[in-house]
């Protein structure tokens, strides 16, 4: 268990790793990632969405999954733009009118950031190669980021007077196993099929911007 | 003998839905139509009352009539609308919020309470007048008339570039869903006889060559746009300022200035009576009072 | 060459190797394309051809990460000293795949980009767009989204974004390879167009049949090295060579080749249909 933990470590950080000498500069290949990343988290917000909604909330919303892979594979890239695809995909499947969703947005920037920010500052492998990365990804880049997502915004919901605070509850339970779920499941599927194709990308982000 | 001459075609296909051909809207600037989204969207969110939200909705299908828009093409939100209400009311049948003083409703072996159902019929007819609203504006816009009016309000070049690039991206990530299920289809599969649980499997998987495809092609683009020259800095060969072709053939007249002036009074009319004198609160709502009276509330 | 007596294009000891890769994917290359030049770019799959093509445009290395070694130059001018823009000016990239190149909602917008991106004006644009439709015949596209073209139509469109920026050199990665026969047909009426103009065009192309009838030189590109350019009729008469590299030569060439091993036919192989018909006459008639 130690050799596979040290070798994973190696690995990790080889990941994360900026070789000396090594120019790493934002470009347009970050600009266009982040762009197309953002439709796709629009396709998969608003059919998400439209699959189980539960009036302002839905049951299952693989959008988290999106918004969490998306900066641990491109750093603030992926996680502006699993911030702001939220805007239009809550707007296309009616789930919360634009001033709403604009009230939304730290949470889904942090629910986007989390994962981002764990795995950089843990060194831990997108790939999912060890017990530790899969704690790092599931307790903060899940639970955590989805947490705080879930206080934050069943909360504006509760100053936009869309629910009242008695059903306060049952909504934060909703939308925390409705973004956790997915997230856990879809999340999981991308980090440990996608992440290897990715990391030998141009626009893999070692640190935030490039 | 008469030869059947094909119907003209009343919608054309956009990427978020479709827009008819001529529109009385397409008068107006598209900064105009997206102010109208916005105002549209944000009335309901000051009006409890159904009956007010409900008369909301009526404009909008007046509006949807008189733009033009095919209604049939509505029909994709059925079950949409449908499976809001089923869960909406389920959750208020099966779990209702109760607080001391709230009215029992029996219905068979469930027991609901009205202030519980009440906000739910509000809340659902809320989100049901918000929906139109946003649906009326992408029935009735193309993609390129979001950008102009993006542009039209000043927002950089980069980014309605990179909106206009999302949305684009969102088109070719259903267009890649499509073919996907195509190809396994071809090879016998039919998803609508496996079990839920296979299905969600099976839907999870296509994320993988999804995702894939999509970052293939990031970095095609990305090489296509610095073949043309783009830049992030927005910057031009001449040094000078970047001439939006396509936004300039979208005038500005009186008439916009106008709309834009009513609808932003509109909605601040509507704001300011909810907040300061609760005009459309759930307590002025003459049928949910008339029907808290029938139970033996005071209303 | 032109006037001005320097080539469009001229590359000496390039070599890059990609990020993460062991071998050169182009090896000490030195290549002169003169001015108004149609130059044919053949050779086997992961052959460096598109490198050499992205190398001229100067993609390479300014949006990829590898080992450079070598200079290239577009008119005299190291494309190493040059901005993005000044690069897109000079020379104008046709990638494989067109929708890969499609950013807009509109054919027009498409059209259009480029243009602004060089800081033209409202009027300037218009001209441009004009002389461009007249070449390619677009203007019924304007209104249509890009995606929802054939693939021939889509082809022309990426050319037509390309050359409304009239660059001075004109590169196309095998701009037929992604489409259908019919779409194939028009892109090659395009290029017969371009090749009445004074345009330096470029292109990597597996039909060689049709390359044949248009290109002035071809050269060969093989695991990363770059022949030097030869003539067509030269070219093509080496019929063996083009097989032994996985070609498939011109089919008049391959005819004749056999014609000359039967002892039936002497001298250089036709490699175009109308001189193939003449030589053919002349075989019978002696027959």
């Amino acid at each position: 268990m130690e050799a596979s933990v040290g070798t994973s470590k190696v690995a990790a950080a080889s990941v994360w790793e900026v070789r000396e000498g090594e120019i790493r500069r934002p470009g347009i290949i970050h600009v266009v990632m982040m762009a197309l990343f953002a439709g796709v988290g629009i396709v998969v917000g608003t059919l998400g969405s439209l699959a189980v909604p539960v009036g302002f909330v839905s049951a299952f919303w693989p959008g988290q999954a999106v918004q969490a892979v998306g900066s641990v594979w491109f750093g603030y890239w992926g996680g502006i733009a699993g911030a702001l695809f939220p805007l239009v995909s809550n707007l296309l499947s009616g789930s919360a009118p634009l001033p709403v969703s604009i009230a939304y947005l730290p949470a889904n920037f942090a629910q986007s950031m989390a994962a981002g920010w764990a795995f950089r500052v843990f060194r831990a492998d997108p790939r999912l190669r060890s017990g530790r990365d899969w704690l790092v990804w599931i307790g903060i880049g899940v639970i955590a980021a989805n947490l705080f997502g879930s206080l934050w915004g069943s909360n504006v919901l509760v100053v936009f007077g869309l629910v009242t605070r008695a059903a306060w509850l049952k909504i934060w339970a909703g939308w925390f196993v409705g973004n956790t779920l997915p997230s856990l499941i879809l999340g999981s599927l991308l980090l440990r099929f996608v992440s290897p194709l990715v990391v030998n990308m141009r626009a893999f982000c070692k640190r935030y911007w490039a | 003998m008469a030869v059947a001459v094909p119907a003209p075609r009343r919608m054309r296909k956009t990427l978020l839905g479709a827009v008819p051909m001529t529109s009385p809207f397409y008068a107006l600037h598209p900064v105009t139509r997206l102010v109208g989204l916005l105002v549209l969207a944000a009335v309901p969110l000051f009006i409890y009352m159904p009956e007010a939200n409900l008369a909301f909705l009526s404009l909008l299908l007046v509006l949807f009539v008189g733009g033009r828009v095919d209604l049939r093409g509505l029909r994709i939100y059925l079950p949409l609308v449908m499976t809001v209400a089923f869960f909406m009311f389920l959750v208020v049948l099966l779990s209702p919020d109760y607080a001391s003083g709230y009215i029992p409703i029996h219905l068979g072996p469930f027991t609901t309470y009205y202030q519980s159902l009440r906000w739910t019929i509000a809340s659902y007819v809320r989100i049901m007048a918000m929906l139109f609203a946003t649906i009326l504006y992408f029935s009735t816009n193309h993609e390129r008339e979001i950008l102009v009016a993006l542009r039209t309000l000043r927002v950089p070049f980069a980014v309605s570039y990179i909106v206009g690039l999302s949305v684009r991206a969102a088109g070719m990530f259903m267009e890649d869903f499509r073919v996907i299920r195509q190809a396994e289809q071809a090879r016998g599969l039919d998803s609508s006889s496996l079990r839920l649980r296979d299905r969600t499997r099976l839907y999870g998987m296509y994320l993988v060559p999804l995702f894939t495809i999509a970052l293939r092609r990031a970095e095609e683009i990305s090489n296509a746009l610095a073949a043309r020259g783009y830049s992030m800095s927005g910057k031009v060969l001449t040094g000078g300022v970047r001439h939006d072709f396509v936004r300039a053939r979208y005038r500005l007249r009186a008439i916009d200035a106008c709309l834009i002036l009513l609808m932003v009074a509109g909605l601040a009319v509507v704001a300011y009576l909810q907040v300061r004198s609760g005009w459309f609160g759930l307590e002025r709502s003459p049928l949910l009072m008339a029907w808290q009276r029938h139970l033996g509330g005071t209303g | 060459m032109g006037a001005a007596g320097r080539p469009a294009v001229a590359i000496a000891g390039l070599s890059w190797t990609y990020e993460r890769r062991s071998e050169p994917a182009l090896r000490d290359v030195d290549l002169t394309i003169d001015q108004g030049e149609f130059l044919g770019v053949v050779g086997p799959n992961e052959s460096g051809k598109s490198t050499l093509l992205y190398v001229i445009q100067g993609l390479i290395p300014s949006n990829f990460n590898g080992i450079w070694r070598g200079r290239v130059e577009l008119f005299g001018k190291d494309t190493s000293a040059m901005s993005g823009l000044e690069r897109a000016a000079a020379a104008g990239l046709v990638f494989a795949d067109p929708e890969a190149q499609f950013t807009a909602m509109t054919v027009e917008e498409e059209l259009v980009f480029g243009l602004e991106n060089l800081g033209l004006d409202h009027r300037q644009i218009e001209l441009r767009l004009q002389r461009v439709s007249d070449l390619i015949d677009l203007e019924e596209l304007y209104d249509r989204s890009p995606y929802d073209l054939s693939g021939g139509q889509k082809q022309r469109v990426a050319i037509a974004c390309v050359l409304a920026m009239e660059p001075r050199v004109l590169l196309l990665d095998e701009p037929t390879s992604m489409i259908d026969p019919r779409g194939k047909k028009e892109i090659f009426e395009v290029l017969r167009r371009l090749k009445d103009t004074d345009h330096t065009v470029v292109v990597v192309e597996h039909n060689l049949e049709e390359l044949a009838a248009l290109a002035d030189r071809v050269c060969l590109v093989e695991g990363g090295r770059v022949r030097p350019p030869l003539p067509a009729g030269e070219f093509f008469a080496r019929v063996d060579e083009l097989i032994e590299a996985g070609l498939q030569p011109p089919q008049v060439a391959q005819t004749f080749a056999e014609l000359a091993r039967a002892g039936l036919y002497d001298g250089p192989p036709p490699y175009r249909f109308e001189p193939a018909v003449s030589a053919a006459r002349e075989v019978l008639s002696h027959g």
